[in-house]
């Protein structure tokens, strides 16, 4: 059922999986969901006056890795990381890249998440990703390639705690005797690293987690995060900003906040800057922002970083900064914007995958080989009606993992999201979330199109 | 870092505890008013607690008699109306969702499950056959939600909140409790009848065996209004439920560091004045349903100032 060749170091595991029957393993598949869903670990779909909550749904086959394979990861997201926030305050103060040639100006200038208010701002430490998630697959070959960064407002990590805590519930059994990486430091890790990049002078900062309501998708992850971390868990409503600093509403009356954790878009922040009919955020905040007197995490104007067209230069970027090759490779890819990248997706349209630049989710990908001929047609209209919203990639034959489903356990497509947390240095969450694409043949692991997840373990 | 508590915070747990307070409440109205509908052997009166809760007038837009069937639908099944039990536990735990960051897991895994209960429920379950198992079950999930809540909510500026909404609103549902006595000191029934009415309704509140307990030979009406609006040891009597927000009222001032309002102050000095000088020596139907009103009042008036006081509603 777990495949009988493979690698050594999930030989126990697949044993001990082997002894537990269908049935068994189904049994306490339902009671893992029915508890997720208790518990409340949902997200929220929307429709018509009804809010529907469902579950991520959850496989309970672990996916595994091993210590050499996590050292390699641990240790290219950090290099990536690093490198990120250095593009980020390059571009945001001396442009040398640019002007150096590496990274076309236009792509970084032009591009809609570039923030010219963010020119000669300091954030402090330098530090403008402070929670970065980066998404990995692997090649057919074996290869961990990163498939996409997410500078913004990476999400998921709640996830990857809680599927844990099901997992040591439902299999006690499963991974008794076998050390694994614990992932419980996560929200002491964060509020560590926030303390870090305080406004100087705070010596006791007090942190805000900034949602944008009960009504998001993600809301549970931010109940998540504020509980794990011990810091309130605030909208917009509750704040206020006055002479250039950021209070909230506390039954005493105002009170300081230092640092925050928001999770709701650059666009959003401030309707006296950005977007004007938000009525999710703060008026003036960005103001406190610029004046040194809050810190933002992630900082304003980090959309430029996880571009999908800006990714295709990160490991330019990568050796630009650090003289290092890069220890994770890029999906090799076409930029589209580019006489040479868009010749080439015209060329191979039936076996590229083509996706729009700027957007997030899934949506909008054409997968070429299983697309239709018509399907095909219009995609290469859209491409050269608009060639700069696109980029190409061959397509990854994604590595798999065994998975439970209604037809027994079988081969399903996997990819990896570990996060990365950056105060003073740089720390990443041993695993990180797994996700599984639940249909057959399927290589689309978002949750909004049929993905579930998996605990990951990493042996030490 | 525990001393803060955001404004919006305090008004959702002081809601969440009115609020599972209220379902406790109106499972026990309900039971009530099907247990009398079963001694009389007549055409049981629905209409009664449309009155005590004031809500004929909303009925009567989407409903063209006061049946059994139309009222239990009424307060139990239909969401768009706001006193009923499905909305009452969807509001709880609207409000528990806002700060599931400052409340126990448990507290919310309990008010998630029995939420979906809740919404759960069909005309089924609303049968005379079913209503008295389902008060039942209705109790228990608030009753367990207390208890969870006593055993794991951690004992900061939150937790005061919450027991003041939840005195606050008890006080107010055992005013309504009375009026079903109103109803009883008014009617022409036989005695014997009004015995088990007078019976059923103390058995509502758990009070019985309590009051037997404190008045082994007590049995006229009075006696029993007065037990269940001063009683010091009785949990759910009026004055209890004041001496209980008012002390939990002090210890957010002085053990938590918030801070003290006059107005709100006045207005608890005010509940206790009505409370201890309204009711005369001589209990009448109609001196008791005006005594109630103004109890109802001084609730309302309260929880307003408390609203302004600490969560800056104005």
């Amino acid at each position: 059922m777990f495949g009988r060749r493979g690698l050594g170091h999930t030989k126990r595991i697949r044993e001990r999986l082997e002894r537990l029957d269908l049935a068994a393993l189904r049994r306490r598949a339902r009671d893992a969901e029915r508890e997720l869903f208790n518990l409340g670990i949902t997200f929220t779909v929307y429709r018509d006056r009804d809010a529907i909550d469902r579950i991520l749904p959850f496989d309970v086959i672990p996916r595994i890795l091993s210590k050499q394979d996590w050292h390699l990861i641990d240790s290219g997201v950090r290099q990536r990381v690093t490198a990120i926030n250095l593009f980020l305050h390059d571009i945001y103060h001396g442009q040398k890249i640019l002007k150096d040639g590496v990274v076309p100006a236009k792509l970084v200038l032009g591009n809609p998440n570039y923030r010219p208010e963010m020119e000669g701002f300091e954030p402090p430490k330098g530090t403008y990703v402070h929670i970065c998630g980066t998404d990995i697959v692997r090649d057919h070959r074996g290869r961990f390639q990163v498939l996409e960064d997410n500078a913004r407002t990476p999400s998921g990590v709640s996830y990857v705690i809680e599927n844990r805590h099901m997992m040591m519930r439902a299999f006690p059994d499963l991974a008794e005797g076998i050390p694994i990486a614990d992932v419980d430091d996560y929200g002491r890790q964060l509020a560590n690293a926030l303390a870090a990049v305080a406004p100087e002078g705070i010596d006791e900062p007090t942190i805000a987690l900034l949602s944008p309501g009960v009504y998001n998708s993600a809301y549970f992850e931010h109940v998540f995060l504020a509980r794990e971390m011990g810091t309130p868990l605030v909208e917009g409503r509750d704040l206020v900003v006055e002479r250039d600093r950021v209070f909230m509403r506390t039954v005493k009356g105002l009170e300081p906040v230092h640092v925050i954790y928001r999770r709701i878009n650059d666009e959003f922040l401030d309707p006296s800057v950005f977007e004007k009919h938000s009525l999710l955020g703060v008026s003036g905040l960005f103001g406190a922002y610029l004046k040194g007197n809050v810190t933002l995490a992630n900082a304003v104007g980090t959309g430029v970083a996880d571009d999908k067209a800006v990714y295709s230069y990160m490991p330019r970027i990568i050796r630009y900064y650090l003289s290092e090759d890069p220890i994770l490779a890029n999906v090799p890819t076409n930029i589209c914007g580019e006489p040479e990248g868009l010749a080439k997706t015209l060329d191979h349209l039936s076996e590229l995958v083509v996706k729009p630049v700027g957007e997030a989710g899934g949506y909008g990908v054409v997968i070429g080989p299983r697309a239709s001929r018509r399907e095909l047609a219009e995609l290469r209209r859209k491409l050269k009606a608009d060639p700069a919203n696109f980029i190409s990639q061959p397509v990854v034959k994604l590595s798999v993992c065994p998975t439970l489903l209604r037809s027994g356990v079988e081969p399903r497509h996997v990819d990896l999201r570990p996060f990365a947390v950056t105060g003073d240095g740089t720390w990443v969450l041993p695993g990180g979330l797994t996700r599984v694409a639940l249909r057959r043949g399927s290589l689309v692991v978002n949750s909004s199109q049929g993905g579930g997840s998996k605990d990951t373990w990493v042996l030490v | 870092m525990s001393s803060t508590l955001l404004a919006r915070f305090a008004q959702n747990v002081f809601w969440l505890g009115r609020y599972i307070e209220r379902v406790d409440n109106l499972a026990r109205i309900l039971d009530i008013n099907e247990t009398y509908a079963r001694v009389s052997h007549g055409e049981p009166d629905w209409g009664h607690v449309l009155d005590l809760y004031d809500d004929t007038e909303r009925f009567l837009q989407g409903h063209d008699r006061t049946g059994e069937f139309e009222v239990l639908s009424f307060y139990v099944l239909e969401r768009d109306n706001p006193a009923s039990l499905a909305a009452s536990v969807a509001m709880a735990r609207e409000n528990a969702r806002s700060i599931r960051h400052l409340i126990s897991t448990e507290m919310w895994t309990h008010l998630n499950t029995f939420h979906g209960r809740v919404s759960a429920l069909n005309r089924r379950d609303i049968r005379s056959s079913n209503i008295s198992s389902l008060c039942k079950e209705i109790k228990e999930g608030c009753q367990t939600f207390e208890g969870i809540t006593e055993g794991t909510f951690f004992r900061g500026s939150a937790w005061h909140f919450h027991n003041m909404g939840k005195y606050l609103e008890r006080a107010d549902q055992t005013t309504r409790i009375l009026f079903m006595a109103c109803g009883l000191l008014a009617g022409a029934e036989s005695d014997a009848l009004n015995t088990v009415r007078w019976n059923a309704l103390l058995r509502s509140v758990a009070a019985y065996h309590a009051f037997r307990w404190v008045r082994p030979r007590g049995h006229q009406p009075r006696d029993i209004v007065n037990f269940l609006l001063y009683d010091p040891g009785f949990p759910r009597s009026v004055n209890l439920c004041v001496t209980q927000f008012g002390s939990h009222l002090e210890d957010l001032v002085v053990r938590r560091g918030q801070p003290r309002f006059p107005a709100v102050e006045d207005a608890c000095k005010r509940f206790e004045f009505s409370l201890n000088t309204g009711l005369g020596s001589r209990v009448t139907a109609s001196g008791l349903r005006r005594f109630l009103d103004d109890l109802q009042r001084a609730v309302n008036r309260v929880s307003d100032e408390i609203a302004v006081a600490y969560f800056g509603i104005n």
